[in-house]
């Protein structure tokens, strides 16, 4: 996704939903699990669905594609977190203190 | 009751991401959150590493003499690190402006003193006797005088400061080390530094977040605590120096840290 116009005009488009399995990220209580996995480098591609948290580097994970303006949460560094869209047209995120 | 024990659940009306902030602040700064969160990975690993059917100091390891030295010297400086932030992280409890940072804090005391420990029992487990004199000979003095420095901040009262030097730079530098050395590390060491890294980011991130939240409240202490960063930088970099020589680790890998370390500052503002 590394077009604007590209991110604009998939704000039309329904959201993709995914159902979220543990990936063995054990760093918060259980019922949290699934919403985070480590990530595991430059090789390690992202789902549309999954960012990473600026703060601890953790792969954040949420049910739904993740679009421009969502408000996300990182569990594992207590970090809260708006998608962007960065300079190079990908999707990034601002802390929110 | 163990993890094991705990009732399996319907996950399904979960979703961290669609709290409110004061329900996710109120949930991740818990006492119960922690303790569900390090019950994750502590459980079955005393002393920080999985326990085998051998006592560990009679497990084959690959250490020459040099190589143990050394790492006794690096877990000796590990051990005055988390010392520094066990007296801090306890002393500041006291002045925390709110229940979430003295709940918080009180977690990370408990985290500390595991870590202390852990670090101990290594030292042991490498034939270190007198583990409390050997720190005392082996530590390096500028790291002590980054001790001092922290626990002054404390007893002076100054919240701001104090999280600044504790939980954004003292932890950043170790949260480094650990990742730096925990590549090259003996087993038995990578696996108690991995599980050590685990609480650190808890720790961090809660200073860079409190600390973000009361930069925002009062924008005036930037300025001021820019200059303490300053300050403290140049003890960070003096321990820093001085450690290469006992801690191996891949150039690249400590460039990346430091520029996260950077990165934080950044998005604080202290520059």
């Amino acid at each position: 996704m590394n077009d604007p116009n590209e991110q604009a005009v998939l704000s039309e488009v329904p959201r993709q939903t995914f159902e979220l399995e543990e990936c063995g990220f054990r760093e918060v209580p259980k019922k949290w699990r699934k919403f985070y996995r480590h990530w595991e480098g430059p090789g390690d591609e992202l789902g549309p669905n999954e960012i990473i948290c600026p703060v601890c580097k953790v792969v954040i994970r949420s049910k739904r594609e993740i679009r421009v303006g969502d408000r996300l949460y990182c569990m594992p560094c207590m970090s809260r977190m708006i998608v962007v869209l960065g300079e190079d047209g990908t999707l990034q995120t601002d802390v929110t203190y | 009751m163990s993890e094991v024990d705990r009732p399996e659940f319907d996950s399904s009306e979960f979703d961290p991401h669609g709290m409110n902030p004061e329900d996710f602040l109120d949930e991740v700064h818990s006492f119960e959150f922690w303790f569900q969160a390090v019950e994750g990975y502590l459980t079955d690993n005393p002393y920080g590493h999985e326990s085998g059917d051998e006592p560990i100091s009679d497990r084959p390891d690959d250490l020459t003499e040099s190589d143990k030295d050394s790492l006794i010297t690096t877990l000796c400086n590990y051990c005055v690190g988390e010392t520094a932030a066990l007296e801090g992280a306890s002393g500041m409890i006291a002045i925390a402006p709110n229940r979430h940072s003295k709940i918080f804090l009180a977690t990370q005391v408990v985290d500390e003193a595991r870590h202390l420990e852990v670090f101990l029992r290594r030292l042991q487990d490498l034939g270190v006797t007198d583990p409390e004199g050997e720190i005392e000979r082996r530590a390096n003095p500028t790291l002590q005088v980054f001790k001092r420095r922290l626990l002054e901040l404390v007893k002076a009262g100054d919240w701001s400061a104090a999280l600044l030097a504790q939980n954004v730079i003292l932890e950043s530098m170790e949260h480094a080390a650990f990742l730096v050395h925990a590549t090259t590390a003996d087993p038995v060491t990578a696996q108690i530094l991995n599980g050590v890294m685990k609480d650190e980011r808890r720790h961090l991130g809660f200073g860079e977040n409190d600390l973000g939240r009361l930069l925002s409240e009062h924008p005036g202490n930037r300025r001021r605590l820019a200059d303490i960063r300053h300050e403290m930088d140049g003890l960070v970099l003096a321990v820093f120096s001085r450690a290469a020589d006992d801690l191996p680790g891949d150039a690249s890998m400590r460039e990346a840290m430091g520029r996260e370390y950077i990165e934080t500052m950044d998005r604080l503002g202290l520059v």
